[in-house]
């Protein structure tokens, strides 16, 4: 029976991570940014919320909960501060990848062209930007496994386009010893699905904010004598950013519900949330911007962050155009078996 | 959160899949093909009665305004479950769909606003109909589409009637109709606070010179206009007797209404856009296409509007079911759902190339029938004016 209504348990949940992002993350993300991570006091309030343990295992100390969950919290994270929700976050992507421990600074590489070899037990390769300062441990998911490895060779540290309260720094992996690798091309495509909805979910919040931002901006600033929002031109980009984050939120739900459900193809509805996340994000986030005219190009104003966030974010789980090679594959091959000529569900 | 359909649901659904492979389809075809809409008398209407449709989700006897309650309701009335029904026949063809017979959409507004007698008057001949008989709404006119508060019919009391004068247009099943829900206004200045709503019956000295519009697509159902000259409708007829009106109701019965329709239409915008992206998929197929980036490309585009879209109508549809306010989310879907169908279609084009020039492929049709979906219910640009209002209260002038 079709239900969209969310269970009290997760609402709850929602709420904690909001209130978190509101008294934490947001009125800091400027210091957060410069400081190329969260201050002691954000860390010791995220770790009084246990967020950081959604979904390890009950055994491992963790809340046990799934992707539906994890879309809910990330969705407020995102809205607040994506960047330093991956600092604190620091081992959540990881645990797709691995039974990482919950405190290691971990980096997931999603290495869908093979710029990365594991021979001998010895990872090679260089990595030109990753979103962490010194990782404690890189995790190299491919499309047949992946290979968990120790910290690599930082060549440099970085500015970083976007998310800068993550940190960022290149890297080299050559001789980095792996720690642990295993093989099973359902189970990667199963991570894979799971760090594009991580990443999707973030992104849906930073367009969440971008569009509630920028609205407010429209409806209190004038112009030729009426608030921007209520020139029609504007109105409808509103109504228009309002719709694409709408459309992506409902998506990304969906691909969570079925994930939580083991439903055969929640890989490839995760990819299409992710490639409708990163599509949505380049028009929202500029829209925002575009709605504050010259004052959202400056940094007294975070719209312009939610737009090298978003562009960030949308680089990262191995890129859109993989993801869209993924969700299309899967039509396609649909099609060549039988094209569904049976209806709505 | 659940987003899978009941089984029941799904029952309707496989049923009407099977309706529209052998029958709807080929009718919807056959009419493009000739250039008129299926005759009120064809024996496809008949047998639909016999097979239960076309009847009215009203019940004579229930309380809370006649409408059916628990289960029932969930089987055959939920906003959800209609929104599925209709995806499905407009994937097979959406003309017939609009051409079955039923009180249409007229029967949302007599059930919430009229009274236990006009229930019975015009819903009644509904609920075991002994033929396929019909119910139009009509408020669109030449000079008032989606702005509905412009309507110019007028209405006036004369002792126990009332006189209509005016003219509709574009509005379904108007000359096969048993009653005709014509909304008009006693003063035009007072916008849709002026607005009341008449079932004009069948034959009604005054109401006549129906034609039959000649359009770009949906050919298989009638789009009619018609006049009013001095009417003489009984003040019976008056939707809800006048004390509904005086304590201004009237506007917003019609409103809830409309957003009833919205996720309607937006589920019949999927379906149509599916069969398109499910037609293209077998000419990519045969032709071997489906190995080219680019065409898979656009193919993943397609799918993935028409999920969120579908998405939308369903999220719209629950709220309307949970008598939660939908306006903004009903909207969206409206706005949405028809400019992906027409991409669909319009891909299927592109893909099919000069097959597709020909005139006489499903898809072609499809390009022609997608594109009044952005129109009907409010046009794409209103859907977001009333958005804005939402959003950032855009003002009305």
């Amino acid at each position: 029976m079709i239900d969209f209504s969310t269970a009290p348990e997760l609402e709850l949940l929602r709420d904690t991570a909001a209130r978190f992002a509101s008294d934490h993350l947001r009125g800091n993300a400027r210091e957060h940014e410069s400081a190329r991570g969260v201050t002691d006091a954000a860390a010791r309030a995220w770790r009084d919320t246990g967020l950081g343990l959604l979904e390890f295992p009950g055994e491992n100390g963790g809340a046990g909960l799934g992707a539906l969950a994890r879309v809910l919290v990330n969705e407020e994270l995102g809205a607040a501060d994506p960047g330093a929700t991956l600092a604190l976050d620091s081992s959540a992507t990881g645990l797709y990848v691995s039974a990482i421990h919950p405190a290691q600074r971990v980096v997931v590489v999603c290495d869908l062209e093979s710029r990365l070899t594991v021979a001998g037990g010895r990872l090679s390769g260089s990595l030109p930007w990753v979103p962490a300062d010194e990782p404690a441990v890189v995790a190299v998911l491919s499309r047949e496994g992946a290979a968990v490895a120790g910290a690599p060779k930082v060549l440099e540290i970085l500015r970083g386009s976007g998310l800068r309260a993550a940190g960022a720094s290149a890297v080299n992996l050559d001789g980095v010893e792996v720690l642990s690798q295993w093989s099973d091309r359902a189970a990667a495509a199963t991570a894979l699905a799971r760090v594009r909805l991580y990443t999707a979910s973030l992104l849906l919040g930073v367009m969440r904010e971008a569009c509630e931002y920028s609205r407010a901006y429209a409806v209190d600033r004038v112009v030729f004598g009426r608030p921007v929002a209520h020139h029609q031109g504007m109105a409808f980009m509103i109504a228009d950013m309002a719709m694409a984050v709408e459309a992506c939120r409902l998506l990304l739900h969906e691909a969570a519900w079925k994930l939580d459900r083991g439903d055969s193809d929640a890989a490839a509805v995760c990819a299409r949330a992710f490639v409708e996340a990163c599509e949505q994000s380049m028009f929202v986030t500029p829209s925002a911007l575009q709605l504050l005219g010259g004052h959202g190009f400056m940094q007294d104003h975070p719209v312009e962050k939610f737009m090298r966030e978003a562009r960030t974010l949308s680089l990262m789980a191995g890129g859109v155009d993989a993801a869209r090679d993924d969700g299309g594959a899967a039509l396609v091959e649909a099609a060549r078996v039988e094209v569904a000529r049976t209806g709505g569900s | 959160m659940d987003l899978e359909l009941d089984r029941q649901s799904r029952d309707r659904v496989t049923m009407l899949a099977a309706l529209g492979r052998d029958t709807l389809r080929p009718l919807g075809l056959e009419a493009d093909r000739l250039g008129r809409p299926i005759p009120a008398d064809h024996e496809f209407f008949a047998s639909l009665v016999e097979l239960g449709q076309g009847r009215t989700r009203w019940r004579p006897g229930h309380g809370s305004g006649g409408r059916e309650s628990g289960q029932e309701a969930g089987r055959t009335g939920g906003t959800l479950a209609m929104i599925c029904a209709v995806e499905e026949m407009s994937y097979w063809d959406r003309g017939v769909a609009v051409a079955f017979p039923g009180p249409g959409m007229g029967e949302a507004a007599i059930m919430g606003m009229g009274t236990e007698d006009q229930k019975q008057r015009f819903l009644g001949p509904f609920v075991e109909p002994d033929r396929p008989r019909w119910g139009s709404f009509a408020m669109t006119e030449p000079g008032a589409g989606s702005d509905t508060s412009a309507i110019s019919t007028s209405c006036r009391r004369d002792g126990d009637d009332w006189i209509l004068n005016g003219a509709k247009m574009f509005i379904g099943n108007a000359s096969r109709a048993d009653w005709i829900m014509v909304w008009a206004t006693v003063d035009r200045k007072q916008g849709r606070g002026g607005h009341r709503a008449f079932v004009v019956e069948k034959g009604t000295p005054g109401l006549g010179n129906f034609k039959i519009e000649k359009k770009m697509g949906l050919k298989a159902y009638e789009s009619t206009s018609f006049t009013l000259e001095d009417c003489c409708v009984p003040a019976a007829n008056l939707l809800g007797g006048e004390q509904y009106y005086q304590s201004r109701e009237g506007t917003r019965g019609a409103l809830r209404t409309f957003n009833a329709m919205r996720p309607m239409v937006a589920a019949m915008a999927v379906g149509m856009g599916r069969a398109a992206q499910d037609e293209a998929l077998i000419f990519a197929r045969d032709n071997g296409l489906l190995d080219r980036t680019r065409v898979r490309d656009r193919f993943e585009r397609i799918d993935r509007r028409l999920a969120a879209a579908r998405l939308l109508a369903w999220k719209a549809a629950w709220l309307a079911d949970k008598q939660l306010p939908n306006i903004t989310e009903a909207s969206m879907a409206k706005a949405l759902a028809p400019a992906v169908a027409l991409e669909a279609a319009s891909l299927g084009m592109e893909l099919l190339g000069e097959t597709g020039a020909r005139g006489d492929h499903l898809v072609e049709k499809l390009f022609r029938d997608a594109k009044a979906m952005d129109i009907v219910e409010g046009t794409g640009q209103v859907q977001r004016v009333i958005i804005a209002r939402q959003l950032v209260d855009l003002p009305r002038s």
